[in-house]
């Protein structure tokens, strides 16, 4: 998944339209309940399980579109 | 004009004052020999209270932040720093967030469920929701078994859900279920606490909230009055206690349902207020007060998750002065049954090795108070009834319909925020809303 990927499922998972490639989830309305749907989201379209902390070392789309670069 | 509450807890209390303010002449009958309801303060030191039942409340609570303002009242917010305790697995670890050492996509995929169950229910009338009767005949044990497939998702299941609810698994419907995460403001608004239904306490305790309210009612409150009939006939009702009889031109009842159910009403209900599966919500809460709370000094929080009991999860309720160290526990679901059914050494046995395991280093408690609220006489359950099987399509279309000159407030009579004190709040509101506009005529005559 790539940063605007991620971008999307951000703005769907939190409601919230204000989501950029380097939005911070937890600073536009993340907690750790909506990082699990995010997560699962990841999981089911590219196939990478991440883990919880995962989403804390690297919270914007941008970010964690390389981390699941690198891990796919 | 005349009207009888029964309870004085916060809906009835909040019923009770909007009338008074209106000028009718109000009697409110509360059966223990205090005032409060499922809201209850234990002084653990000179000054220092905690609560023993309904804590917290959150930003969109804003009929109970307006009854709290008009009172004087302020919160105070619940943001702990530090590390959490988890013993989900055998063995005690600590993390540094709240996050549980489980899969996040398992959880994930649970929560996605779930969502999408509370999304597909109606909240104003869950009853109707298009999917209702299926939804309805289905505990949420049973969809969980067929819902969850991964370990860390069934194990934590039960655990969020009595977080939540105060309910085991087996006993809810998942229309109940999923209903009563859509009325708390989702499954985020719920579960959260900063920014969420766990924001803040009140400053000094939710006790002080049916207080003051009493305070305001003065002599209109009378204690030890347990209602035992409501008897109507064309002029009015007779409320019955052994006591007295009060006759009034309307009442309120503002009991939880397994209660209202032990009144003798004649004529009788068209339709009784709990179901054949009707329960008790299954909380009992747990106060460990220690000299001071050491767990802040390894770097810890206080908030702890265990997959076994008595203590499901702890969180630090400390008075803001330091003057002491209060772990609070909560003992849910099916474990508050088991719990509840100890002798009291065996519980503070129970309770101490456990908070000993989770906190290791404290000294011995000073104090240990059980509140056990499913076996309390005058309340039946907390945080509020559960709903089994049949209950809500049977129910839910009698939720607050008045039955003749019987109105009808607690939070288990509101769609919004049902179990939280903030549905108590606006139940108290309606129906004294409808007891004005139904009888306000005939203030004029009487």
């Amino acid at each position: 998944m790539n940063a605007d990927a991620l971008a999307d499922l951000y703005r769907r998972i939190l409601e919230n339209p204000e989501v950029a490639a380097d939005s911070d989830f937890f600073a536009v309305g993340g907690d750790s309940l909506l990082a699990t749907r995010v997560l699962s989201a990841i999981a089911r379209t590219s196939g990478v399980e991440l883990q919880f902390d995962d989403l804390l070392d690297a919270p914007t789309p941008g970010a964690l579109a390389k981390k699941i670069a690198s891990l796919a | 004009m005349s009207v009888v509450v029964v309870g004085a807890g916060l809906a009835g209390l909040t019923a009770a004052t909007e009338l008074t303010a209106h000028g009718f002449e109000v009697t409110v009958l509360e059966a223990r020999d205090r005032v409060g309801g499922r809201t209850h303060g234990i002084e653990v030191l000179p000054g220092s209270w905690v609560d023993a039942g309904a804590a917290y409340l959150g930003g969109r609570h804003t009929a109970l932040t307006g009854l709290m303002a008009g009172l004087g009242l302020k919160t105070t917010p619940t943001t702990v720093g530090g590390g959490s305790r988890f013993a989900l697995r055998g063995g005690e670890e600590t993390r540094s967030g709240r996050f549980p050492p489980l899969s996040a996509v398992a959880l994930g995929e649970m929560f996605d469920a779930l969502e999408e169950l509370t999304g597909g229910v109606r909240a104003d009338a869950p009853w109707s929701s298009e999917d209702a009767g299926r939804l309805d005949r289905r505990t949420a044990a049973e969809w969980a078994a067929e819902t969850l497939r991964h370990p860390d998702a069934r194990l934590f299941f039960p655990l969020f859900l009595g977080e939540m609810m105060a309910a085991d698994p087996a006993d809810v419907s998942v229309l109940h279920m999923a209903f009563y995460l859509r009325s708390g403001g989702g499954i985020r608004y719920l579960n959260a606490f900063e920014g969420g239904a766990q924001e803040y306490r009140i400053d000094g305790g939710a006790h002080r909230l049916c207080g003051l309210l009493a305070a305001g009612l003065g002599g209109r409150v009378r204690l030890d009055e347990p209602v035992r009939a409501i008897h109507q006939d064309d002029d009015g009702v007779e409320v019955v206690t052994p006591a007295a009889t009060v006759r009034a031109r309307a009442v309120v009842v503002a009991v939880p349902p397994l209660l209202a159910d032990a009144i003798d009403f004649r004529p009788g209900l068209p339709v009784a207020r709990s179901g054949g599966r009707t329960a008790p919500g299954c909380a009992v809460k747990v106060h460990l007060v220690y000299p001071s709370p050491a767990w802040r000094e390894q770097g810890l929080s206080g908030w702890s998750v265990s997959a076994e009991g008595p203590l499901l999860s702890t969180v630090d309720d400390s008075p803001a002065d330091g003057a002491a160290g209060v772990l609070t526990g909560f003992v849910t679901g099916r474990e508050a049954h088991r719990f509840a059914a100890l002798p009291a050494g065996e519980q503070r046995a129970a309770a101490f090795a456990q908070a000993e395991r989770l906190f290791p280093g404290l000294s011995q408690p000073l104090a240990f108070h059980v509140t056990d609220w499913v076996h309390e006489e005058y309340s039946r359950g907390c945080y509020a009834a559960l709903l089994g099987p049949g209950d809500w399509l049977l129910l839910g279309p009698n939720l607050s319909t008045p039955h003749r000159r019987v109105h009808w407030a607690g939070t288990e009579t509101s769609t919004e925020f049902f179990g939280l004190m903030e549905g108590a709040v606006r139940s108290g509101h309606r129906a004294a809303a409808e007891i004005k506009e139904a009888h306000d005529w005939r203030s004029i005559h009487v």
